[in-house]
């Protein structure tokens, strides 16, 4: 029962990438526009900037007046990535070092405290609950409950079975729903440092002229 | 037009009688105008509300319908309902939704009345949603049902039929420019200053904002005292001198094409080398980043904005100034337009920096800069206007804290909107141009009698 199960993560891993590869060709090809006003900037360094530093929350000020929310998103999606590995070593069965374990356990654990977290502002806070459809609900709750099994087998490890079932439908949930931003996150980030990037808005220069008086 | 009148119950009546055909309509041209890279938006909007307060809107008023993720959502529905297999089965479930009536209603209501498209809630999306040009493509949407708020349709109509947004016509246009060629000439003592018109072969063809024309002629005469003080070669055109193109706010590619459009057609007639644009952000936006993807065509002349043109004259020594006609504390408004959205960022400073003693930065500035309220249209939709005065308060405060005298922004648009600001907000400031500002502090040196 427990390799059918493997081999339905892999399946189901498989059919996912193949969903949204063939989700991103469709959107790449939803309606394809050549730019033709002439650069000012460099497109390159806009995406090079959008995918790096421009991903830091002293870039962004409302990165930096919401710094909880936005810390406890980048710990949610560590933990996420964290508890995706900690799958597939067991799916692939390759052995994790005690220390490493252990720190994958720490990140899975604040992880699910913050995909909790963010889940209630959701509920609690009236503007988002109202803007909020229920995939989006749904996607936090499914993911929230990957990895508190994922920890639970972690730590107790008889709950193997359980943990590639919800594997199984997440990675299969991801295309359908609100997950998908997994793949379209970095379209978007590519196609935002490109705009900025192409008007010679971003990357930010250091400013030279400061206030000044006589 | 003031939609004050009757014509805002028309407005209400069309969208009562909206039949399948408009909405077809408009979902075609939405699909048509959406490309690639808006899709790739529309599917990426995690609905996290950190954009909330970036925008102007919401930060004055609280009301979820001002939030970036809202308006978003709002079209975001409709794409899903009508492009994503999910959409079209679950709607519920991922909060798909036909357009209809009462979403067309809260539209316009969010997408015009609520958003300047000035972008600053883009460069605040954790996913780096390209916001203001969804809701472009939404209003495009909007125009082709009929359905743009009628002030700021009838700007656009009377660009496309008369040929300037001011309904000016030719003859009042020569006259003005004669007369401020003669005043011109009187200031400065010299009956070979010009304003030159339709001079085949100049070397820039310069457009203005038609306001300036009917209202604020001296920031014509700064930029021609500029000009004379460079010793440039310019013209302007008799037919097509609008530099706004108020098709960017509509949504409406085709006509904003015209418009832009015209303009090349005169820089291909004079001959020029360069089209300069006047101190206008949208105008900037939109006959330098946008027109190119209008009309699907590179252009072999160069677009520059006038604030360009007159830091080459300081960097090549060809005007000289003197700051210390300028003692007064100034500060500088980024025009959205202009400078998040167009990247002419440093150049206005630089100007600054030559022309006055006292200068002082607003927090924040440049591409993070607050929207004045001004752009997106809001200033022809007069049925917003209370929305538009309450959401520059933002700006106002900005404007307090830094103590200034003077409020130097390179666009009309901007301009039109800090006079309102001055007199609700009780702001106490003059306002101007760069040109203004710099035509002010030109040393001429006096002709040898």
């Amino acid at each position: 029962m427990l390799d059918i199960l493997r081999y339905g993560v892999i399946l189901s891993f498989c059919a996912t990438f193949v969903i949204l590869c063939y989700l991103v060709f469709k959107t790449y090809h939803f309606n394809k526009k050549k730019h033709y006003s002439k650069p000012q900037g460099s497109g390159l360094k806009g995406i090079i900037y959008a995918l790096g530093k421009g991903l830091a929350p002293w870039e962004k000020e409302s990165a930096v007046k919401h710094l909880p929310t936005y810390l406890a998103g980048i710990l949610y999606h560590i933990g996420i990535f964290a508890a995706i590995f900690y799958l597939f070593s067991l799916v692939i069965t390759f052995h994790i070092e005690s220390l490493f374990a252990t720190a994958i356990k720490i990140l899975i654990i604040i992880g699910t405290l913050c995909g909790i977290g963010l889940l209630f502002k959701r509920f609690l806070k009236p503007h988002i609950r109202r803007i909020s459809c229920p995939d989006d609900f749904a996607s936090n709750l499914l993911v929230d409950g990957f990895l508190i099994i994922s920890l639970m087998d972690a730590f107790v490890g008889s709950l193997r079975a359980v943990l590639f079932a919800v594997a199984i439908i997440l990675i299969l949930y991801i295309p359908l729903g609100k997950i998908r931003h997994c793949v379209f996150f970095f379209y978007s980030r590519i196609l935002f440092g490109l705009f900025f990037g192409r008007r010679g808005v971003l990357p930010q220069k250091q400013w030279h002229t400061r206030s000044y008086n006589g | 037009m003031d939609e004050h009148t009757p014509n805002k119950d028309d407005f209400k009546d069309r969208i009562k009688k909206l039949t399948s055909d408009d909405f077809e309509k408009a979902i075609r041209i939405f699909q048509q105008r959406l490309d690639s890279g808006y899709a790739a938006f529309l599917n990426s909007c995690v609905r996290c509300g950190l954009c909330a307060d970036s925008c102007h809107y919401y930060l004055a008023n609280p009301e979820m319908e001002s939030m970036p993720a809202y308006k978003l959502n709002l079209i975001a529905m409709v794409f899903k309902k009508y492009f994503t297999p999910v959409g079209k089965k679950l709607s519920r479930w991922v909060g798909a939704k036909e357009l209809d009536r009462q979403l067309v209603e809260e539209w316009i209501d969010s997408l015009f009345g609520r958003c300047t498209l000035c972008g600053r809630c883009s460069l605040n999306c954790t996913m780096g949603i390209n916001i203001p040009y969804i809701i472009r493509t939404a209003r495009g949407a909007l125009a082709e049902a009929g359905l743009v708020p009628p002030g700021l349709q009838s700007t656009v109509d009377t660009a496309l039929k008369t040929g300037n947004n001011m309904g000016i016509a030719k003859e009042d246009w020569l006259e003005t420019v004669e007369w401020l060629e003669e005043e011109l000439q009187q200031e400065l003592d010299d009956p070979n200053a010009r304003l030159p018109v339709d001079e085949k072969g100049s070397k820039y063809l310069y457009t203005i904002n038609p306001r300036e024309a009917m209202f604020f002629p001296l920031s014509i005469s700064a930029v021609a005292k500029i000009f004379y003080a460079a010793n440039e070669s310019w013209t302007f055109s008799s037919d097509n001198f609008d530099v706004t193109n108020y098709g960017l706010y509509s949504g409406d590619d085709d006509a904003a094409g015209i418009m832009s459009s015209r303009l090349i057609d005169s820089v291909k007639k004079l001959e020029c080398q360069s089209l300069i644009l006047a101190e206008c952000g949208h105008g900037f936006n939109s006959n330098r980043w946008e027109a190119p993807e209008w009309l699907n065509r590179k252009y072999d002349f160069e677009v520059k904005s006038i604030i360009e043109v007159i830091g080459g004259y300081i960097r090549e020594g060809r005007i000289q100034l003197d700051p210390s006609q300028h003692q007064k504390v100034v500060t500088l408004h980024d025009p959205c337009n202009l400078v998040r959205l167009g990247g002419l960022i440093e150049e206005q400073r630089f100007i600054l920096q030559h022309a006055v003693t006292h200068f002082v930065e607003m927090t924040p500035n440049r591409e993070k800069n607050y929207c004045c309220g001004g752009g997106g249209g809001q200033l022809a939709m007069t049925r917003f206007a209370e929305r538009r005065i309450a959401s520059g308060k933002i700006k106002a405060d900005q404007v307090i804290q830094t103590g200034a005298d003077v409020v130097v922004t390179p666009c009309h648009n901007c301009i039109d909107q800090f006079m309102e600001l001055n007199k609700h907000y009780k702001l106490g400031i003059e306002i101007k141009t760069v040109s203004e500002i710099v035509a002010d502090a030109l040393v001429i040196p006096k002709k040898p009698a």
